[in-house]
């Protein structure tokens, strides 16, 4: 008789999973899987080449996933990952790391950190750079188009930044982050980064 | 009138969705829109909206020079209903306490010049004329408004009124300096 009914046991519980978020539980063993190894399980990336996407805008990253998918983001790392995903995972994905808890860093040094506050909250008037609160919000926490920096590994913030300026990345929403870009000198570049990346919780 | 302008002035801008259209902007006119007392970029909180959908269009169009502002303001990042939208949210927010002065000295002699050439455009008070496109001038930072002068006395803002042109088409650098000494220091005037 137990051996009639395990089947149905089984059923039933399939059932109630089916009933409740699989697709949370899914993410998280996607992310466990895949994403894992260079961004961390919970996103807070410890190695400093591979972004921190914990606290991240789901909206940006699901349009980051699309945009490695399609081609608009070129990365030869990130393009077959992305390519291994079904459409139907970006958003519970992004909903799951949007869902963690972003862990940073003191900035390493900082009087670069200081400086680039100032680059942080008012840009350069001379250059026509704008100050980055007014997209990337205070404290960098962004919201929507614009994503949070708060606590990310200054190295990877710098190489995107330089990535636009040499318009190698070119994803970003109306062409602003290039002119922004190519408006910063090399010291404003690393004294931001510097600034941001001591953002945040750590 | 025709063209965008024309879109965005008979458009009705929403200043909810302004707020959101404003965040790019925010960089240099600050999140309050009260611009830098240094002068750099102007206040633009509670300026009228028809000034800002003029001035918007015609820096896009290429009418006004402006290589800084260009590429935040181009059609690949707002639509004619976004910039009336702009203009809706920033035309309502509340003109800021702290506007950059000059030195002082030439207010007397720019009130003789203000009363005398500017007044009936810009009116009295320095509170401009909306449906005229004459912009408010009080409480305008000083290096702002010195800055701009110059570029209309010089032709080097291009989309300057051409009578304005002819007005202080003789004005020296001093009485310049002078005339922005006397309108950053005027209050703006409740609406």
């Amino acid at each position: 008789m137990t051996r009639l009914h395990l089947p149905a046991a089984l059923l039933g519980l399939t059932m109630v999973a089916m009933a409740f978020p699989v697709q949370a539980e899914d993410a998280k063993t996607i992310a466990a899987t895949i994403c894992s190894g260079c961004h961390g399980e919970d996103g807070n990336s410890t190695i400093p080449m591979f972004p921190r996407i914990a606290g991240q805008d789901e909206t940006y990253i699901i349009k980051q996933l699309k945009e490695f998918r399609g081609g608009q983001r070129k990365s030869d790392v990130m393009a077959p990952v992305v390519a291994s995903l079904k459409s139907e995972d970006l958003a519970p994905l992004a909903a799951h790391f949007n869902g963690q808890k972003p862990k940073g860093q003191d900035a390493r040094d900082a009087k670069l950190a200081e400086q680039g506050k100032g680059v942080y909250l008012d840009g350069n008037e001379n250059s026509g750079l704008p100050a980055c609160i007014g997209c990337h919000q205070p404290e960098a926490v962004g919201h929507g188009v614009y994503p949070r920096l708060a606590g990310q590994h200054p190295e990877y913030l710098l190489q995107q930044l330089k990535s636009f300026a040499a318009n190698e990345r070119t994803n970003d929403a109306s062409r602003l982050m290039r002119v922004v870009a190519k408006r910063m000198t090399e010291d404003e570049m690393k004294a931001v980064t510097e600034y941001i990346s001591g953002l945040g919780p750590k | 009138m025709r063209g965008e302008k024309l879109i965005a002035l008979q458009a009705r801008g929403d200043a909810l969705r302004g707020e959101i259209s404003f965040e790019p902007c925010q960089g240099c006119h600050r999140i309050d829109a009260s611009g830098r007392t240094s002068g750099s970029y102007p206040r633009l909180a509670g300026q009228h909206g028809t000034v800002l959908i003029k001035q918007m269009t015609d820096i896009r169009a290429g009418r006004r020079n402006n290589p800084k502002m260009e590429p935040f303001i181009g059609d690949h990042v707002v639509s004619p209903m976004e910039i009336a939208d702009i203009a809706a949210y920033v035309s309502n927010l509340p003109i800021p306490k702290e506007i950059g002065q000059g030195p002082g000295t030439g207010i007397a002699h720019g009130k003789d010049l203000f009363a005398k050439d500017c007044a009936t455009c810009h009116g009295e008070r320095g509170e401009g004329k909306g449906e005229k496109f004459y912009p408010m001038v009080a409480a305008q930072h000083y290096r702002y408004l010195l800055r701009e002068v110059k570029f209309i006395r010089d032709g080097d803002r291009r989309n300057s009124n051409p009578e304005m042109v002819k007005v202080i088409g003789q004005y020296s650098d001093e009485d310049l300096e002078a005339v922005a000494d006397f309108m950053a220091q005027l209050v703006a005037p409740k609406k």
